[in-house]
């Protein structure tokens, strides 16, 4: 690993100071530790979020669910408010990764990364998920489906700090499974049925999950959408084990769906 | 080499030191400390052999650079047994023969314990899920599963003890 | 016979405490005084010739005292390997695979000598690779050793290995085939004119690595004239002859010690790092240098062999055996290492316990541009007996026999000879088999999964040759030091060891104290590995005990100066004529005075009377599984796990079935998920994240160990090797479960769940409603 300045901010407002200097974000490091020991990515700064105490906590907010920068997949899981208005986030964050991961890294640190198997990207696109960005001199709150553009790439500037995650709240059945015989789950299905339809969304199998919209649960159609996500071969399988497994999954949340009870 | 001056608790006793920016936790626990009961493995944060505690919290130490613990408190294996003796889950290892190699060992210890206070009575799904990032190739799993559940008994039947006293 | 007070008994391991609580050192956790660090610069070519290294952009690193490269090694034998000295410490002239070290970095800080490593420039030429067995076999193949590697330059010095260290090449058909060999008898082509039926089957087993979870490290310094290095190595006697050579040393300069082993199931066999770590302190006039390799690093340090196998078998009506020739091919990377004996044991072991009237194998083991490949728990075994076994349950189909039955009626009996020339049958297969078959169970089915049970037998020519040592040492206060040069790998030797002593000495396990594994202090070992130490360290620290027990006789004598009649050691107490007694440490002080001694007992096992006939013993292997598959998915999961432990005596059954469990539990890895998979000169997935061993939550629902106690072995109490004999079987019997379950045979491994999955829609694609057809894909990689 390069060396690097390290600088440990204790307010959001001393911390976008120190990216608009070119300093690099970091809060559990799961993710940016690993790519640095690597020599992919070499910062001369980095800015440890840890130490600021705003960016802690679940709240809820005008019929949003904000969860700050600092919030660990641990903290997630275990918030009522997530279980209650959120579930697919709650079954997410609980199952990803492993214990350490998930009590150390962030949901934040998770969807700026855009590792393109992330569960967490997958449940938030399902929840029509929004994200507070920050830098010095301006705010702006971007959708997530807008947020990531691809595979490690997102639309955050390098001077702008991703602050907070709102997740409005609304009446909904949904579900949440994946199929992970590897490491990384090979396919994510979120499926939430609400007042204005039914959204699904495939991740994990391509560069970038598959976001799509039906009139009603009972018109979701697996082999369609399993034809139409897009999909990345890798050792865990070629194309047309991938496009299959797709349409069981998403044939598997849908009778979970149906079965669970709101949330 | 940048460095940060650190102040912590490391098993209980204050550190001060002056750490490079650039070092990895485990790294500073094994060669600066000389904690080497803390093992390095995989390097990826997927096999558990360098888990310790950062305020309570378990971590890979591989994943994490030791600037990070600043005014944390640090807890390695060679932190959980007292002049008392083994903990309920170090105890249960050595009668549940839960370990062949042992490489693997001080990260289970780790995590079984931090398992057992967040929740004393797990069934067997749940000890599995807590323990699938926790690589072991020797023993097949099995032994450790049943030295989780007899320390949880042990501690639930101690615990009662304590409160039928 | 007297009632046994410590053998028999699941005691606890002697080694736990100190692993619960960190205390327990390994070699990774050795630190010397004034200690410098390397790192390792691997080539980025799969084959190249070295055409110059420029040092002085690292060299200019703070810190960085020396690169040094396998020119600068002038005066030493620059190369080491135990049956060919093939492979250069560092790289000479060429590289051979992609991986290899060129150079190595020394500093003052492992960051450093990190640092330094991409400043150092490797000018290459590069030249056409072979990156598969059939691209290394074709005519007009690039040629990896022109060299016969026949320099070795002390004729002398025991071979470290299990062959003689003659050069392989001459036999050899391919400039690229590293080793040939062959077994037979009987008429095989007559046999199969006269046959009722032949099965023929063909099988792939994968490159696999064996990740021992501590990776491969070791320390070396010299002190006055001496080389002394600290290694997590398996066998430190042979590691000690390899850098004997390096350095023109006699053995007695050299000092291998091994602390406590993070795993090593056959990889820290035979040198690796060792002659790294020593030229880089040669380098730096004899300070201590230490490497610690990463995993990546230690899978382009050795894999298991990769192989394919076709197995003709021929049979009569009633399922018996006529004849089976087997063609097998190994991928052996690019250094010979073990391979040759790993090609020997797929040789040995590929055809089965059974009774077989004329067979043919012909094996050859192939260089290529990969990864060097060498022992992996119970190597040639599983990549034979999947090809073998899978070939036996194939027939059984055909022929409509139980696949139990099949094998029942071709498993060699007791005292029958499996192979000419070797040690008879010392085990009563058709009765394992039977335990087997009995506690297996297909479960019940849940919904919409499929279910498949299948089992298989191994018969392994194990425990290596016998040469074995041991040093009981009966200290003033009756309390006991074994020294062994048996290296504690998580077996549970230090503790099987102490049970032995404590067993024939009669004192308590707590004044029983087990030293292993340092050349210079301890005693020779030939390996820890084939599964021998129970059964001939064993054999030898009880010799040592007796001979310890002996002594103490005589000593008594002395001490009584008017005893006339029998004296014998009894529960730890000398008894003599005339109901006289004194303790072990009476003994010790009234034979040596006032101050004390220590009376010394040896213990050698040679290859003479009993043990003259190899193998020492076979080694049996029973394992079955039941599975279930979601035909959705491919995915399987393992209901039951059987095995027998046909190990003569338990003489800790904890252990016992721990190393079943764990050897079986490495056979399900190897089997659906493990693979290593080369893409184009480099492997795909050289990490733990893409090389998925089993979890926790892969494990069998349930398991059982059936012990099986005859006391048939040659080792104590009649005890004979456990280990890796769980492992083998497993890739058969899951293949065979898969089968069953999906109506497809697969030939291919892993069984990961796009390849069943792929086996299913064949199976729906060909209609078979139960296996027969047979299942090559070219699907998932
Ligand atoms: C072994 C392992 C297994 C995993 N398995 C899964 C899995 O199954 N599913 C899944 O979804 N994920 C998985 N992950 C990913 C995991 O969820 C993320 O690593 C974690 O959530 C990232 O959070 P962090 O705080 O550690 O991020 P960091 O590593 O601290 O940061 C990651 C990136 O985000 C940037 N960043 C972080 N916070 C901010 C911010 N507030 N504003 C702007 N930029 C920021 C950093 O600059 C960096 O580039 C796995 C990770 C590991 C190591």
């Amino acid at each position: 690993m390069a060396d690097f300045e390290l600088r440990r901010p204790t307010s959001v407002a001393e911390a976008v100071e120190h990216l608009a200097e070119g300093g690099l974000p970091y809060c559990g490091g799961t993710e940016l530790i690993p790519v640095m020991q690597l020599g992919l990515m070499a910062p001369d700064i980095l800015v440890d979020l840890k130490r600021i105490e705003p960016l802690g906590g679940i709240r809820e907010d005008a019929a949003e669910i904000v969860l700050g920068a600092r919030v660990t997949h641990d903290e997630t899981a275990a918030s009522p408010l997530v279980r209650r208005h959120a579930r697919v986030l709650a079954e997410a964050t609980s199952r990803l990764g492993n214990a350490r991961v998930r009590a150390t890294g962030t949901l934040a640190g998770n969807i700026c990364f855009a590792e393109p198997r992330s569960d967490v990207l997958t449940a938030l696109l399902a929840l029509e998920a929004r994200v507070d960005l920050r830098s010095a001199t301006d705010s702006r709150t971007v959708d997530v489906a807008d947020f990531v553009e691809g595979p490690f790439a997102t639309v955050r500037q390098e001077e702008e700090l991703l602050e907070a995650i709102r997740i409005p709240v609304r009446a909904s059945r949904s579900s949440y499974i994946r199929f992970q015989p590897g490491e990384y789950p090979t396919v994510t299905v979120a499926a939430v049925q609400g007042d204005g339809g039914c959204r699904v969304v495939v991740g994990a199998v391509g560069e970038i999950p598959g976001v799509f919209t039906f009139p009603s649960a009972e018109d979701v159609d697996a082999a369609e959408i399993a034809a139409q996500v897009d999909v990345t071969e890798d050792l865990g399988g070629r194309e047309d084990y991938k496009r299959h497994v797709t349409e069981v999954f998403v044939r598997r949340a849908m009778a979970q769906l149906a079965e669970g009870s709101a949330a | 080499m940048s460095e940060t001056l650190v102040r912590t608790t490391v098993n209980g006793r204050p550190v001060e030191a002056r750490i490079p920016n650039r070092m990895l936790l485990v790294e500073f626990l094994r060669d600066r400390l000389g904690l080497t009961g803390t093992k390095v493995s995989c390097g990826m944060q997927v096999c558990g052999a360098c888990t310790v505690f950062v305020d309570e919290r378990p971590v890979s130490s591989c994943g994490v650079l030791a600037c990070d613990i600043d005014g944390a408190d640090v807890v390695t294996v060679e932190g959980l047994a007292t002049d008392d003796g083994l903990t309920p889950v170090q105890q249960a290892f050595v009668d549940c023969s839960a370990l062949q190699c042992g490489f693997c060992t001080p990260g289970f210890v780790m995590m079984c314990t931090a398992l057992l206070r967040k929740t004393p009575n797990p069934t067997e799904e749940q000890v599995a899920h807590h323990l699938e990032g926790n690589l072991c190739r020797c023993t097949g799993y099995e032994p450790i599963v049943e030295a989780v559940m007899h320390a949880a008994e042990s501690m639930s039947s101690a615990e009662s003890g304590t409160r039928h006293d | 016979m007297t009632e046994r007070r410590i053998v028999g008994r699941s005691v606890p391991r002697t080694d736990a405490v100190a692993k619960v609580t960190g205390a327990a050192v390994y070699a990774v956790d050795v630190v010397m005084p004034d200690m410098l660090h390397a790192k390792v610069v691997r080539s980025d070519r799969a084959h190249a010739r070295i055409r110059g290294v420029a040092k002085d952009a690292a060299l200019a690193v703070p810190g960085v005292l020396a690169v040094v490269t396998g020119g600068d090694l002038t005066g030493l034998f620059p190369r080491f390997g135990h049956i060919v000295a093939d492979h250069a410490i560092l790289a000479i002239d060429k590289v051979r695979y992609y991986g290899e070290p060129v150079a190595l970095v020394i500093a003052t800080d492992p960051l450093i000598a990190r640092d330094a490593v991409p400043l150092v420039e490797v000018d290459y030429e590069e030249l056409p690779a072979v990156m598969d067995v059939s691209a290394a076999l074709a005519a007009d193949a690039p040629v990896l050793h022109e060299d016969d590697y026949s320099d070795v330059p002390d004729a002398d010095t025991p071979p470290g290995g299990n062959m003689s260290r003659t050069p392989v090449k001459v036999t050899s058909s391919h400039p690229n085939v590293a080793h040939e060999s062959q077994k037979g008898w009987g008429d095989v082509d007559v046999a199969f004119t006269d046959a009722h039926r032949i099965v023929e089957t063909t099988v792939h087993h994968p490159m696999l690595y064996a990740y021992a979870m501590e990776p491969y490290n070791a320390v070396a310094r010299f002190v006055e004239g001496t080389l002394e290095v600290v290694s997590t190595a398996q066998h430190p006697f042979m590691v000690a002859s390899d850098l004997a050579r390096v350095f023109s040393l006699p053995l007695s300069h050299v000092r291998v010690s091994v602390p406590y082993v993070g795993g090593g199931y056959g990889s820290k066999s035979y040198t690796k790092v060792e002659p790294l770590t020593a030229v880089g302190s040669w380098a730096v006039g004899g300070r201590p240098v230490k490497l610690v390799l990463d995993v990546e690093e230690a899978i382009y340090t050795t894999r298991a062999d990769s192989a394919d196998i076709v197995v003709r078998s021929a049979f009569a009506a009633d399922g018996s055996i006529l004849a089976r020739d087997f063609e097998i091919t190994l991928d052996t990377g690019a250094y010979a290492d073990n391979s040759p004996l790993v090609l020997d044991k797929a040789v040995n072991r590929c055809f089965g316990p059974y009774r077989i009237p004329n067979l043919r194998v012909r094996g050859k083991a192939v260089y290529t541009s990969t990864s060097p490949a060498s022992s992996y728990r119970g190597f040639g075994a599983f990549q034979g007996n999947l090809a073998g076994e899978t070939n036996i349950d194939q027939a059984a189909e055909q022929l409509g026999i139980d696949p139990a039955e099949i094998r029942r009626r071709n498993l060699v009996h007791r005292g029958e000879r499996l192979i000419p020339g070797n040690r008879a049958m010392d085990a009563d297969l058709v009765d394992d088999l039977d335990l087997l078959v009995a506690e297996l169970d297909a479960g019940s089915s849940g919904e919409g999964r499929l279910r498949g049970t299948g089992f298989g037998c191994a018969a392994t020519d194990a425990g290596a040759v016998p040469s074995s040592t041991a040093l009981v040492k009966l200290l003033s206060d009756g309390s006991v030091l074994v020294l062994t040069g048996s290296s504690e790998l998580g077996q549970g030797s230090r503790t099987v060891l102490a049970q032995i002593a404590a067993e024939e000495l009669g004192v308590g396990m707590e004044r029983v104290r087990v030293l292993q594994s340092d050349t210079a202090t301890t005693v020779f070992e030939r390996t820890t590995g084939a599964s021998r130490t129970t059964t001939l360290s064993g054999l030898a620290v009880q010799r040592a005990c007796r001979d310890v027990i002996e002594r103490v006789c005589l000593a008594a004598r002395d001490v009584w100066t008017d005893a006339a009649g029998p004296i014998e050691v009894r529960d730890g107490t000398v008894h003599g004529p005339g109901g006289r007694s004194m303790s072990l440490a009476e003994a010790v002080q009234g034979w040596f005075g006032p101050g004390g001694g220590e009376i010394l007992g040896q213990g050698v096992v040679r290859r003479t009377g009993e043990l003259a006939e190899l193998p020492p013993f076979w080694e049996i292997g029973m394992v079955g599984v039941s599975l279930e598959i979601d035909p959705d998915t491919g995915v399987i999961e393992v209901d039951q796990l059987v095995t027998v432990a046909d190990v003569g005596c338990a003489i800790n059954p904890t252990l016992v079935e721990g190393q079943d469990l764990g050897a079986a539990t490495q056979g399900l890895g190897g089997t659906i998920t493990e693979h290593l998979v080369y893409d184009g000169i480099q492997i795909a997935n050289a990490n733990m994240v893409e090389y998925r061993v089993p979890r926790i939550t892969d494990r069998p629902r349930r398991f059982r160990s059936l012990i099986v106690e005859r006391a048939d072995g040659p080792g104590p109490y009649g005890a004979k090797g456990v280990g890796e004999g769980a492992r083998n079987p497993v890739p058969g019997a899951v293949a065979a479960a898969v089968a069953r379950a999906v109506g497809v045979w697969p030939d291919t491994l892993p069984l990961n769940p796009e390849r069943v999955w792929r086996l299913i829609q064949r199976a729906k694609s060909t209609g078979t409603a139960s296996p027969g057809s047979h299942g090559s894909d070219s699907g998932p990689q």
